[in-house]
């Protein structure tokens, strides 16, 4: 799973969002270091929307705007937490080894 | 005319670049989304963010969204097979002078220019449909039409008698035979089509061709 897939769903993982809120909840999450944009947010959710990872919630028209909110799929939520206990046994792996290096602090 | 009516039109124009039925769906969304994320008093489409949406575009065109890793890379492969089908154009024009000694050597040379009409210049002119053909190829397989991955297979089994009939001409066999680069070029390419052919063979890429329209 690509790093801006992995974030988007973690963005959506507790609760709704609209693209914007997307698009912040990612930089929030990755303390500022992934900025998605608009066409690059846009071909990932009509892909997760297609694998059936991710679904439309509701849409509101917001000072004339279209504004439409998604959220995870059950299918969704088990591929990312799926996903996230990959890399998290894969982290845990890379700082035990590292701990006799005597790098982290 | 305000920064902020002037902007949207400026992301509209932008945005015609996606497939229509992706901008009914989606076209207003985005632009929603464009918008809060403009700069304060930004009265143009910035250069990243043009890049960023007309890169969506052309993913979204290709069918690079939606279309399962085996197709996704072989769309990648037949534009890269596009591309290779001018280098292989390049290399004939480049490698005509060992060629020409050669047939001169064989032949009359006073047949040289009639050799060139009747055989190189059809060549490069049908390199570049050859390159537009690629393209096209990828487009509609990338879209999931089932007889695009028909018409590839059936471009391949022509670049494969091509190859065949180039590698025949190299052992003495043909009117001109070719430069060793060509040979190369030519052997790079059917390579290219292989891997695309296996790609869009594989069971995962079946059922998408196999899927309804609406899923794709």
């Amino acid at each position: 799973m690509q790093e801006a897939t992995f974030l988007i769903l973690t963005a959506l993982a507790d609760g709704t969002q609209h693209g914007y809120g997307i698009i912040a909840e990612v930089q929030e999450i990755s303390h500022g270091r992934v900025l998605l944009r608009a066409g690059t947010l846009y071909t990932a959710l009509d892909r997760l929307r297609a694998d059936g990872l991710i679904g439309v919630d509701r849409e509101e028209i917001v000072e004339g705007r279209l504004r439409r909110y998604y959220r995870l799929t059950p299918e969704g939520t088990e591929r990312l937490a799926a996903e996230a206990a990959r890399l998290h046994a894969n982290a845990r792996a890379a700082l035990t080894r590292l701990k006799p290096s005597g790098v982290l602090t | 005319m305000t920064d902020s009516s002037q902007l949207e039109r400026g992301y509209r124009r932008v945005l015609a670049c996606y497939p229509k039925a992706f901008r009914r769906d989606s076209g207003e969304e985005i632009l929603a989304v464009l918008l809060a994320t403009a700069g304060e008093g930004q009265r143009r489409v910035r250069l990243a963010e043009a890049a960023d949406l007309i890169r969506g575009a052309v993913r979204m065109h290709f069918g690079m969204s939606r279309a399962p890793r085996p197709v996704r890379n072989a769309v990648r492969l037949m534009c890269l097979g596009a591309v290779l089908n001018l280098i292989v154009m390049v290399t004939i024009l480049v490698t005509l002078g060992s060629v020409r000694p050669a047939f001169v050597h064989d032949f009359e040379a006073s047949q040289w220019h009639t050799v060139m009409l009747a055989l190189i210049i059809p060549v490069l002119a049908s390199a570049p449909i050859g390159a537009g053909l690629w393209l096209w190829l990828a487009w509609a397989n990338g879209r999931g039409y089932l007889w695009a991955r028909l018409a590839f297979v059936a471009l391949f089994g022509l670049l494969t008698t091509g190859l065949l009939i180039s590698l025949s001409a190299s052992l003495g066999e043909g009117i001109l035979p070719p430069a060793p680069a060509d040979l190369i070029a030519t052997a790079v390419l059917w390579l290219v089509g292989l891997a695309a052919v296996v790609l869009i063979s594989t069971e995962t890429a079946s059922r998408y061709y196999h899927q309804e329209p609406a899923h794709r």
